[in-house]
């Protein structure tokens, strides 16, 4: 079974991906525009705080290379989640609350098959993804980090944390779409938007409330300031980099839990909107 | 197409059964003045909507059947339960031995859905590319997928725009590509939500025949809403009508003329110009020397209207005809409204 | 006279009809504003603690830093403005505009003013009136300052609804494209205005190239004059000079692209 379902995601994936080069490729001025466009946004984003690092040479106890580091950490998490979770099935509170959840319904797939494939686009969103690589590499060439496989695994895991902490959140909170479709169609924006303002800044000096909120209530915190303190070697505790994975973990059941209900709910009341706004194009 | 991949079932089985299905929804209402706003937001006025009571329905292998009834009556909201979109509070949806919205992965499989107002198209992609990503999805094995792709393509005609952008077809082209993407699955019951909104007569009538030849050479089982009465009437031979919620009528064609009114034309052509009164028939126009009446067959006799009329002037000619079914159907929505 | 009563009237109905479209269902939408006060809270936390210890940084002391951050929350949808127009272009919706008896810059300004009513009223109010409770000054420098500011917010609207009909006749010309388009703009607006880093904190001096562009005359120029950093005068009339500028070049593109808009938006 689950070799099955193994052999389906790369199906859908490689389907999805051929989808959306035709999509970026189907002429050079669009393929221009989506590749730089997209980097061009990645490093718009990341500018303010690298501007106040050089200003202010470096952040707290965060020194300019450290934070460079952090930032291409932010972006790779941010990639990912752009080239995995397009067509707004991040921003899930917009399909749910267009009445476009039905599109999904109508496949003969499992529902989180169906969320883990059909927003890949990892031509159009791979800007990002590519930004955060090249600043985690211009980052090491400074810090001299020499990786060693345990290293890298643990890399890897809080990466894949850091993204399943921002999606279980946006789907917990998208999930209101389905019992209030307008109201919280659009509750998925400001959400996201305060993570990828505040995914820019070290949470090093703030009181201890606050960062115990940014790292509950509203997770920031495991973005990348939390991981990269970690695995820069910032915070010594030996289980600073399993904490971002156990919080993945946490987030995902509660985001699971609702999202069923949510569903239990839609199977009742179904959906008496709908808008076309956002799906597949 | 055939079922052969499919679980055996007999022939003339019923494919599609609902028992006792209600369904209610509550919607707000609010007003459009600005001064509402506080009373809109916390003490909102929720009307319930009845809009499915009671409905128990079967559908046999291969029918075609034509779901109508007045604008809000529920028709979409059966079409989405017997779609896996939506479970009903009280009884119990089965289609092909499944429950829809419990077995719903396996069940869409064995269904075609087509919604006149929705695509299920790649908006910004050709046509061509949609059916690539319906094959992936759906599974559909290479050898069946391209067998499917060619009579559709010579079916409905798409040949001509299958590379291009869904999103420069017309609405005539994009229901058929829409039509075409719903079948590639091959599947065993399709259901149609007014497939022919927006297209033209020629268009229309390609579709219909599409749809009646699928029945006809693939034992594909339909059910369509539509509020074009003609074109049901030349599709589809039962006819199942609902009004708020209710079965109100369930038979052939032939039995709702002659159950709410079997309304017919009479045109007398007479040697003068005025026309001869009738009792029992409501004239309607004369053109020349040409007068042409209505009257309901079911309570009033030709014979007797010919007679009256031969009193007053002299006949030259005589002809009758049927009321489209859409004064037949316009008719019985207005009695229900009272 | 009766002419512009009319226009009012139909102003008033079409920003009423926006501000209400939300409310009605439930009170769901509320949480989009809890979080974005979070976010300002946060923000807020953040600044004292990159700048206390730090004296005035180019005249910006961590007191105006504060107000400057809080004063750009309050009015970050007019400081920023956006219409429905590249939506309306990219869905076909701008060919139902044309039929209506109205001009299309009206329309879509009355729009925006009316989902702002709604934000002004859930999020911008609520947060002005808690500054104190967060330790933030929310009064200008000074009476002029404040006037002042007003005055800007205006060009700064005026700015900002000419450059996003300038991007609206430029997307015909990249067809398909709304969607990147609307997000790099948006990215590069919020570096250059200064709305998250005033420009006076930019190093290298690139904060004295910036404040020339149009997007400084958007957010930067009326929240400097709010806290009283800068030359007004010079601020306003940069901002006049753009508003002039900019209001020129989308009427042009305009006019050359309207058949090419009609078409890509329909």
């Amino acid at each position: 079974m689950a070799a099955r379902y193994m052999r389906r995601l790369f199906a859908l994936w490689c389907m999805y991906a051929w989808l959306d080069l035709m999509w970026v490729t189907r002429s050079f001025q669009s393929f221009v525009l989506y590749f730089c466009g997209e980097t061009i946004v990645a490093i718009a984003a990341l500018s303010s705080t690298l501007l106040l690092a050089e200003r202010f040479n470096g952040l707290g106890p965060w020194s300019k290379p450290q934070l460079i580091f952090m930032l291409g950490y932010a972006a790779l998490v941010f990639g990912l989640l752009d080239m995995f979770f397009g067509f707004n099935v991040l921003f899930i509170g917009r399909r749910l609350g267009r009445g476009q959840f039905d599109h999904t319904l109508v496949q003969p797939q499992p529902i989180w098959l169906a969320l883990l494939t059909d927003g890949f686009n990892p031509f159009g969103a791979s800007g990002p993804f590519l930004t955060g690589i090249i600043l985690i590499s211009w980052a090491n060439s400074f810090l001299l980090l020499t990786p060693t496989l345990m290293w890298l695994f643990l890399f890897v895991l809080n990466v894949v944390s850091s993204v399943s902490v921002v999606l279980s959140v946006s789907f917990f909170w998208g999930s209101l779409a389905f019992f209030a479709p307008r109201a919280a169609e659009e509750i998925n924006t400001p959400l996201l938007r305060m993570f990828d303002h505040l995914k820019l800044f070290p949470l090093d000096g703030l009181s201890a409330g606050m960062v115990s909120g940014l790292l509950t209530a509203v997770p920031v915190g495991f973005i990348a300031w939390y991981p990269c303190r970690a695995l820069l070697g910032l915070d010594s505790a030996w289980h600073a980099p399993y904490l971002t994975p156990l919080a993945a973990l946490g987030f995902g059941l509660l985001a699971s839990k609702l999202f069923i209900q949510g569903m239990r709910h839609y199977e009742r009341i179904g959906s008496q909107r709908y808008r076309a706004m956002g799906h597949r194009g | 197409m055939n079922g052969s991949d499919h679980n055996a079932t007999a022939p003339w089985d019923i494919v599609v059964e609902l028992k006792g299905v209600s369904k209610t929804f509550r919607q707000r209402q609010r007003s459009a003045h600005l001064k509402d706003v506080a009373r809109n937001l916390f003490r909102p006025v929720i009307r319930e909507v009845r809009a499915l009571q009671n409905i128990t329905l079967t559908i046999r292998r291969g029918e075609i059947v034509a779901y109508a009834g007045p604008n809000g009556a529920g028709k979409s909201t059966t079409v989405k339960m017997l779609s896996a979109m939506l479970a009903p509070d009280v009884g119990t949806v089965r289609v092909l031995g499944y429950d829809p919205v419990r077995q719903r992965e396996a069940y869409v499989n064995r269904i075609g859905v087509v919604f006149g107002q929705r695509t299920e198209l790649w908006w910004d992609h050709p046509v061509a590319a949609s059916f690539e990503w319906k094959r992936v999805v759906w599974d559909i094995p290479t050898e069946r997928y391209e067998r499917m792709v060619g009579v559709v393509k010579e079916l409905l005609g798409i040949g001509e725009f299958f590379n291009s952008l869904a999103r420069e077809l017309s609405l005539g082209q994009r229901m058929r590509a829409d039509l075409a993407l719903a079948l590639l699955h091959e599947p065993e019951i399709l259901f149609l939500d007014e497939p022919t909104l927006g297209l033209d007569v020629l268009a229309k009538r390609n579709v219909l025949q599409f749809v009646k030849d699928l029945n006809r050479q693939h034992r594909v089982t339909v059910m369509l809403t539509s509020h074009d009465m003609s074109d049901l009437e030349q599709l589809a031979e039962r006819i199942v009508m609902i009004d708020k919620g209710r079965l109100a009528f369930d038979g052939d064609f032939d039995r709702l003329r002659r159950e709410f009114a079997d309304r017919r034309h009479l045109f007398i052509e007479t040697t003068a110009d005025r026309y001869p009164e009738l009792t029992g028939a409501r004239w309607i126009e004369s053109v020349g020397c040409r007068h042409e009446y209505q009257f309901d067959a079911t309570h009033v006799n030709l014979v007797t209207l010919l007679e009256q009329a031969a009193t007053q002037t002299t006949i030259l000619d005589v002809e009758t005809h049927r009321a489209p079914i859409d004064d037949v159907i316009a008719d019985i929505y207005e009695h229900w409204q009272k | 006279m009766r002419l512009l009563l009319t226009r009012l009237r139909q102003y008033r109905l079409i920003a009423a009809l926006e501000a209400t479209s939300l409310v009605g269902e439930d009170s769901l939408f509320i949480i989009q504003f809890i979080f974005r006060f979070l976010r300002v809270v946060v923000l807020l936390s953040l600044w004292r603690v990159i700048l206390t210890g730090r004296g005035p940084t180019d005249g910006l002391t961590l007191e105006a830093l504060l107000t400057y951050t809080l004063i750009q929350e309050v009015f970050s949808d007019q400081l920023i403005p956006r219409t429905d127009i590249e939506w309306a272009l990219h869905d076909g919706g701008i060919t139902m505009r044309f039929l209506q008896p109205l001009g299309l810059v009206s329309q879509f300004t009355a729009q925006m003013v009316g989902r702002w009513a709604f934000g002004f009223v859930f999020f911008s109010l609520p947060l002005l009136l808690a500054a104190p409770l967060l330790g933030v000054n929310p009064l200008p420098a000074n009476l002029a300052s404040g006037g002042l500011f007003l005055l800007s917010l205006t060009l700064t609207i005026a700015v900002g609804v000419a450059l996003e009909f300038i991007f609206a006749a430029l997307l015909s010309y990249l067809e398909g494209s709304a969607y990147i388009v609307s997000r790099v703009r948006t990215a590069i607006t919020l570096l250059f205005s200064g709305a998250v880093v005033p420009l006076a904190l930019m190093p290298w001096g690139l904060g004295e190239i910036f404040r020339w562009l149009p997007f400084a005359s958007m957010a930067s120029a009326p929240l400097q004059i709010y806290i009283g950093v800068g030359d007004p005068l010079l601020l306003l009339a940069t901002q006049a000079a753009w508003s002039v500028g900019l209001w020129w070049l989308a009427r042009w593109l305009w006019e050359v692209s309207r058949e090419r808009l009609v078409a890509y938006g329909g």
